[in-house]
């Protein structure tokens, strides 16, 4: 057991090293600096002066080859710094705890409403297999699960926050407070979930749709084997044998999928943060992308792959937990 | 055995597999779609255009419709008759023998249609009132361009995306995923490792970061990133496929007639694991096309004037009040997506031995 743990996370590493390497050759070659992309955009008078960007280059350390800074970047990494964000001026790990709690706000009910919703909807659909109501959740699902998210933002939005604009009904549009930081407890609570209804609902929807798939998949393999044939012969009425025999035969592959949900617990939806401004990691991502800011993509890209592998790793090892005929040797 | 009986030979695992095919309504409806939107895409300067499809002009017959797939296809003449684009009444006023055969809808997709350009129709509303109406199908954008027409020339961007994409994708995961699978050892280790790095960097920064160092992005190159990033699932199961067939009999007996490591992958592997690796591609077309249009939602699609389905919901999304320029594109990507993901569920079920029986 140790050794094959200390194996998993010496190759993560590597796969880290390799990941960061790329990230970070990328970040660097894309076209313009942190300094001509925030500076040039906004406004052109502001452009800085050819020597101010050489001393600016020469502070931030972009003077120097790609090669060179990926290895200060990862001498820091390695002492526990993740560097200063160019653009937000605020250290790259303030920045990734201001966002994450909203976007965990975010993904965390939309999982929760996921497996509380999915479960009972793929055993449903697993027990009334054939007949004319699942095949028609069925294929309800498998629509739903064809269905792009931005597409379904954007007819949500058209729906409750311009057809539905003045009645009751109305949500707001994007943003993830309107109320000012002095506002009660309370107010801004139920505020943010006003904000967070329209949200969730597009990153549930989807997973939704999948994960009840997979059950009812995974459930379809479990009714052929032979120890149902035998739980029914020996007298198990239908829902025992569909819960206490088959269901829990299927927990291996839920588990697998539990662990390959995590980095986008944290991670945070790109487009779904995007479209409805959600301050949370999705956005910063693609903020510091197009900012240019390397310190903020780098620190978010190891994040997010340090997750990644701890995710699969951890449904490894929920899998030998779970199955004792599988070993990690 | 009589005569009859020994003519009648049994039919192969594909012939096998498309009669099986056959008899599945949804997955029938979704490929006679996909085969309809190829037929939009191919014939789109014909459905909607300002330009003729042929026209006679000054005694020789032109087609200079085809000039809305390639700028260069546009006859000279027509360039030196200081036509400018406007084809009807300059046809006319110039050569009054002139005859043409015009597109069924007469709206462009790159710019609106002015007054009179058509003799007794309106100029194309802009702005927020461009309602859907006879003449603009599916409305107008906020600068008067016809979405109907947008559309229709999309379509080809859309169905190339998917195909071209995961065309690269299916090439790269076959190729890695078989030497993996076949060599195991030390090419195993690396292919592996590999595959697990590019899986494990988010493929959408990935593709963000690619085309931003791209110089000059067209469709093309997007095509060819996101089939660049897509092929991990492919390899894997190639690979699986590959580790087991190549333990089997007729492997063994095609190394025994002395077959080289390259004709055993291809002749006799590759055929073999085929069925399970195009389940994947198919639903990766789906997918391609999905990533194809967030990437033009989120601003990085193709430049102008090429408009895929994608960049329409950009352009929708500061004028949410005009809400034909959502639910046309917007359903128009989701039912794709949808066709590509039946056939792919078919095909799954037609060419996967254990679900094959299992619905006996």
């Amino acid at each position: 057991m140790a050794t094959y743990l200390l194996r998993r996370l010496l190759l993560g590493l590597l796969t880290l090293l390799a990941i960061t390497f790329i990230v970070y050759g990328l970040a660097r070659n894309m076209p313009g600096t942190p300094l001509t992309v925030q500076m040039g955009e906004s406004d052109p008078s502001r452009k800085l002066n050819p020597e101010d960007q050489e001393r600016m280059k020469r502070i931030y350390g972009l003077d120097r080859p790609w090669h060179e800074g990926y290895l200060r970047w990862l001498g820091n990494v390695v002492r526990g710094d993740l560097g200063r964000s160019f653009s937000r001026k605020q250290p790259v790990t303030t920045l990734i705890g201001e966002r994450i709690g909203p976007t965990f706000l975010l993904s965390g009910t939309a999982l929760l409403l996921t497996w509380l919703l999915g479960v009972p909807l793929g055993l449903y659909a697993s027990a009334r297999s054939g007949l004319a109501d699942e095949r028609a959740t069925s294929l309800l699902l498998y629509v739903l699960y064809s269905f792009p998210t931005f597409v379904a933002a954007l007819f949500l939005q058209i729906i409750f926050a311009v057809w539905l604009r003045g009645t009751s009904w109305e949500l707001p549009l994007f943003g993830m407070s309107d109320l000012p930081a002095d506002a009660s407890w309370a107010a801004r609570a139920a505020d943010i979930a006003r904000h967070a209804i329209l949200p969730v609902t597009c990153q549930t929807y989807v997973s939704l749709a999948y994960d009840s798939r997979f059950i009812k998949a995974n459930m379809e393999e479990a009714v052929r084997q032979d120890y149902i044939r035998t739980a029914r012969a020996k007298g198990a009425g239908p829902s025992r044998v569909l819960f206490h025999h088959a269901f829990r035969n299927t927990l291996i592959p839920l588990v697998t999928l539990l662990g390959l949900s995590l980095p986008g617990l944290i991670g945070g939806s790109v487009i779904i943060e995007q479209i409805f401004t959600w301050p949370g990691m999705g956005r910063l991502f693609f903020e510091s992308i197009r900012e240019r800011d390397y310190p903020t993509i780098m620190g978010l890209t190891l994040m997010f792959s340090v997750l990644t592998l701890i995710g699969q790793l951890l449904a490894d090892l929920l899998y030998c937990l779970v199955d004792p005929r599988v070993s990690v040797e | 055995m009589t005569d009859s009986q020994s003519r009648h030979h049994s039919r192969g695992f594909w012939a096998e597999a498309w009669a099986r095919f056959c008899r599945k309504p949804l997955a029938m409806a979704a490929l006679v779609f996909v085969t309809l939107l190829a037929a939009v895409a191919l014939f789109a300067p014909a459905i909607a255009g300002t330009k003729p499809v042929l026209c006679r002009y000054k005694g020789r017959i032109y087609a200079p419709c085809l000039s809305y797939f390639d700028r260069r296809l546009e006859p000279t003449i027509f360039a030196k008759d200081r036509f400018r684009g406007t084809y009807p009444r300059n046809l006319k006023e110039k050569d009054p023998d002139s005859w043409a055969i015009w597109p069924l809808v007469f709206q462009d997709p790159h710019r609106a249609v002015r007054e009179n350009e058509w003799p007794g129709r309106p100029a194309n509303p802009a702005k927020d009132e461009g309602h859907p109406n006879r003449i603009n199908l599916f409305g107008t954008d906020q600068y008067g361009v016809d979405v109907f027409a947008k559309m229709v020339h999309g379509t080809t961007i859309a169905l190339l995306v998917g195909v071209v994409s995961m065309g690269l994708a299916g090439t790269i995961g076959i190729i890695v995923g078989a030497l993996g699978g076949y060599f195991g050892g030390w090419v195993d280790m690396l292919t592996s490792r590999v595959t697990e790095i590019v899986m494990c960097v988010p493929t959408l920064v990935l593709i963000l970061a690619v085309i931003a160092i791209v110089e000059k992005p067209t469709i093309w190159k997007t095509m060819a990133i996101i089939g660049a990033t897509g092929w991990t699932g492919i390899a894997r199961l190639t690979r699986g496929e590959f580790l087991r067939l190549r333990q089997s009999e007729f492997v063994t007996a095609a190394r025994a007639t002395g077959a080289g490591p390259v004709r055993i992958m291809l002749r006799h592997i590759l055929p073999n694991a085929l069925a399970p690796v195009l389940v994947p591609i198919t639903f990766g077309i789906a997918s391609a096309i999905l990533t194809e249009s967030s990437l033009s939602f989120l601003g990085f699609g193709p430049p102008p004037p090429a408009a895929s389905w994608g960049s329409l919901l950009n352009d929708a999304r500061s004028n949410l009040s005009m809400w034909w320029l959502v639910v046309f594109p917007g359903i128009a990507i989701f039912l794709t997506v949808l066709a590509y993901n039946l056939i792919g569920e078919g095909l799954q079920e037609v060419t996967d031995p254990r679900l094959r029986d299992a619905r006996k």
